[in-house]
């Protein structure tokens, strides 16, 4: 989901999608388009020959950021509590 | 659907500042320390799957994973897993957790531990196996130490005993 983890932590397959948080496999209900994710992340398996490789996978989401469902009905505690500071990283990442 | 240079943002879906937040720990450069590796040993029509998923799942009959404290204790995350069956259905679980929305699990439980799909590769011969036991943790982990000390190895101990030689990770 997040492939830049693998550059803090190293793992030794990633098959890395473009899929919003909490549905990494597909849309409910869609077994076509979970099952063609689902192959194309047990390739990887097959083909990994060395520790590190990140393949990207490529799918793409149907609908925009702005438009696709995934956050929690309430802000989380962490995010909460880092708020001042999650604003001002994204003000300076602004500039 | 046919875009072979495509680059994953892990970020797309996430706020611009919440991103650029998280973005501050991870480095710039590659990973460069040493990586575990088993390397897969059989055709994957021979080989036993698991499933693990950190999106806080739990059976109903389980308590499900204490998000009460973490609401009082916003840098602690329940460090304990869940077994789910391999037979398991939407309508045995539950979700708990605070950094998603759950109701597409509670929807179709394949969208984050596709259990159905797997159960379908092994009457199809595309794997050989799907364990009897799959897992859930809970992602939100600032300090793994009791979740690598302690959940962990029970989670490979439960697998080992099933011979279970392949597994899929799958992050909420």
């Amino acid at each position: 989901m997040t492939p830049e983890f693998h550059r803090e932590i190293g793992m030794p397959r990633v098959a890395a999608i473009e899929y919003p948080y909490g549905r990494p496999v597909g849309q409910p209900n869609d077994k076509e388009g979970q099952r063609n994710v689902l192959v194309k992340a047990l390739s990887v398996l097959q083909n990994a020959q060395l520790p590190g490789q990140v393949v990207h996978l490529p799918f793409t989401w149907p609908e925009a950021p702005q438009d696709t469902q995934w956050h929690p009905p309430e802000i989380s505690p962490i995010v909460k509590l880092f708020l001042e500071e999650i604003k001002k990283a994204g003000a300076e990442a602004r500039k | 659907m046919a875009d072979r240079a495509k680059i994953v943002d892990g970020f797309r879906f996430m706020p611009p500042s919440l991103r650029a937040w998280i973005s501050k720990d991870i480095p710039a450069e590659e990973y460069s320390g040493d990586i575990p590796w088993t390397p897969l040993k059989k055709p994957l029509s021979e080989t036993t799957f698991s499933l693990v998923t950190s999106a806080g799942i739990n059976l109903k009959t389980d308590p499900p994973f204490d998000i009460e404290r973490e609401k009082r204790e916003p840098a602690w995350g329940d460090p304990s897993m869940r077994e789910i069956p391999s037979t398991t259905t939407e309508t045995d679980i539950d979700v708990n957790h605070l950094h998603i929305d759950t109701g597409y699990i509670k929807e179709d439980i394949n969208v984050m531990l596709p259990l159905r799909r797997f159960r379908e590769f092994e009457d199809e011969g595309i794997i050989g196996r799907l364990a009897p036991t799959c897992y859930s943790f809970y992602g939100f982990q600032l300090d793994p130490k009791i979740l690598l000390a302690e959940t962990m190895p029970k989670i490979v101990s439960k697998m080992q005993a099933e011979h279970v030689e392949a597994v899929l990770l799958t992050p909420a």
